[in-house]
């Protein structure tokens, strides 16, 4: 505290100590910050199955009511049956920005409404801005005893 | 700004201050700084307590940030409210932290600002022209209440919708337009969802936009005033400019980063060792518990409350509770008033005894309210009076008869604090 200089040696180490411990504190408090602001676990699903809110002969066969999209894992699916009538089931969010596709029987293909994307039936991106296929999911039936009625699984490949 | 010299060697013109030239230039920088550096903090005996409104300042950001973390999470209505905060207790990592943080932070706050009341208070510096400051802080003050309450009904538990019921009922007592209050309180004849979503809506959009504008004129008029000297240190030095006085930036500023540090190291210590509990959800249709009250800086209206009769003097028309709330709106209108109250010795004179009566009232019914048994509550009184009366004696010169009388009142009350010790460890 006297009138001597201090010693360039004390100095840089005081100011090297301050600056770890305001580092430490720092360190401190945005760490849990950022662990606060990371999702929690509960917000995402793991489930990689689902049975279908309807039964195999509730498809129509042409036009009529189609079901809409149900939740799968927190995605919307959409399970359609082909003219030649297989059913099959995909990931319903467009590849482009994530909108919700509907699809269209009378045309035999999937719309995306945002900005006119187009799918096939086999979910293959074949017009407008889509880089990508949507993705699609293994389709299983579990009987029921009646013929006709088999629930529908839907499963991840 | 003029241009940097050109024929000055490379080394100084680093990237440092080429950076503080090009904000300087655009933003004003300098002007800052020298605005900074240009205030005077006066030194002398009660410096230390120039800090207690940086550090109030320092825990209400504390509280912004964590509030607003909360907020990501929180579900304001009645069924998702106490299961959203269950949430941010169990689930979101270090949601227990921040939200201890907040709930410890409101309770630091209020105290830091009381003391920086009775502190601005005792310094006197409500002076001419400094009455606006101290107006704007007390209804920072009252305002800073008031986030405590609206945000203490937000977890929906038990204790708080008991704390809301009766906090808003106070309100309905008033004369002739308590009932109306009382219904644009609670939105409603009862405390409901609409309740709740009133109380979130004034916790996080109306009364933080309110202390942000009240809190900019309270720190524009410290500014533009700058720092009360107390009338008694001025004149033990011959006048206010003869004080000793360190400048703000950098000497003062450093202190108050150290203030603010003592603060964070407090608040985060109190945060985890003690998290702050949930308790059940709310039931509006369940027997309040016994033993509910409310935080400690309502404790003292509250144990008032407890005591008034249901009507006084069986005079029906003057209701109990009613005179009690009367009775505290007059001293928070006397409080608010004080700067143009203070006209002089015999003026003065009233004004202490005022404050005096005041924190003595504060101590007694909140050591009262806060334990049942009278030893302990006699033991939680006379410490609270001998952190007052330290801080008072620091105002104190040595030798004058107020001095001497502070020593006997606090010799007295080491011992009936020794006596109550003894009496609680023997029982």
């Amino acid at each position: 505290m006297g009138d001597e200089p201090e010693s360039p040696e004390r100095r840089t180490w005081l100011l090297g100590a301050l600056s770890g411990a305001v580092g430490t504190t720092l360190a401190a408090i945005v760490y849990p910050i950022v662990s606060f602001l990371w999702p929690r676990e509960s917000t995402e699903s793991g489930a990689m199955n689902v049975v279908a809110p309807f039964k195999a002969n509730q498809l129509p066969d042409s036009g009529g009511h189609w079901p809409p999209p149900f939740d799968f894992g927190g995605k919307p699916c959409l399970v359609i049956k082909t003219p030649g009538g297989e059913i099959r089931a995909f990931n319903a969010v467009c590849t482009h920005t994530d909108c919700t596709v509907q699809f269209q029987p009378d045309k035999g293909q999937f719309l995306c409404a945002c900005h006119n994307g187009i799918y096939d039936l086999n979910g293959f991106n074949v017009s407008g801005p889509p880089p990508r296929p949507l993705e699609t999911y293994k389709v299983d039936f579990r009987p029921t005893g009646t013929p006709g009625e088999e629930e529908i699984i839907v499963s991840r490949t | 700004m003029s241009p940097a010299p050109e024929n000055g060697p490379a080394e100084t013109a680093g990237w440092k201050q080429r950076l503080w030239a090009y904000l300087s230039d655009r933003v004003g920088l300098d002007a800052m700084l020298a605005l900074g550096v240009k205030k005077r903090v006066p030194i002398h005996r009660t410096t230390v307590f120039y800090f207690l409104g940086g550090m109030a300042l320092f825990l209400f950001i504390v509280q912004i940030v964590s509030g607003v973390l909360l907020s990501l999470y929180y579900k304001p209505s009645p069924d998702q409210a106490f299961e959203s905060v269950q949430a941010i207790m169990s689930e979101v990592k270090f949601g227990w932290l921040i939200r201890s943080v907040h709930s410890w932070g409101a309770n630091l706050v209020i105290g830091v600002l009381f003391l920086h009341l009775l502190t601005t208070y005792m310094m006197r510096a409500y002076r001419r022209p400094r009455e606006f400051t101290w107006v704007t802080g007390l209804l920072l003050l009252a305002l800073f209440m008031a986030l405590g309450f609206s945000g203490y009904l937000l977890p929906w538990n038990q204790l708080s919708y008991a704390a809301t019921n009766v906090g808003t009922k106070l309100v309905g007592v008033v004369p002739v337009v308590g009932e109306y209050l009382l219904k644009i309180a609670r939105g409603g004849e009862n405390v409901t969802g609409d309740t709740l979503s009133r109380f979130y809506a004034l916790h996080v959009a109306i009364f933080p936009l309110l202390a942000l504008a009240l809190m900019g004129a309270h720190l524009y008029l410290v500014q533009k005033q700058g720092m009360s000297v107390p009338p008694r240190v001025a004149e033990s030095h011959g006048g206010e400019d003869k004080v000793p006085s360190m400048s703000f930036v950098p000497d003062f500023l450093l202190r108050d980063a150290v203030g603010w540090y003592l603060a964070l190291g407090i608040l985060a210590a109190l945060a985890a060792l003690f998290p702050w509990e949930l308790g059940e959800k709310a039931d509006p249709f369940a027997s309040t518990e016994i033993g509910t009250k409310p935080e400690w800086y309502f404790l003292f209206m509250f144990q008032l409350l407890k005591q008034l009769p249901g009507t006084i003097m069986d005079l029906e028309w003057l209701e109990g509770e009613m005179v009690g709330v009367l009775f505290f709106g007059a001293v928070g209108s006397i409080v608010l008033l004080v700067p143009f109250l203070d006209r002089g010795d015999r003026s003065r004179r009233a004004l202490n005894f005022f404050a005096g009566v005041s924190v003595i009232f504060f101590i007694v019914m909140t050591a009262w309210g806060w334990f049942d048994e009278l030893p302990l509550q006699i033991i939680l009184g006379t410490s609270l009076l001998l952190a007052v009366l330290a801080l008072a004696d620091r105002f104190l010169q040595r030798g004058t008869p107020s001095r001497r009388a502070l020593g006997v009142a606090a010799a007295l009350t080491v011992l009936v604090l020794i006596a109550a010790i003894i009496r609680e460890l023997t029982r």
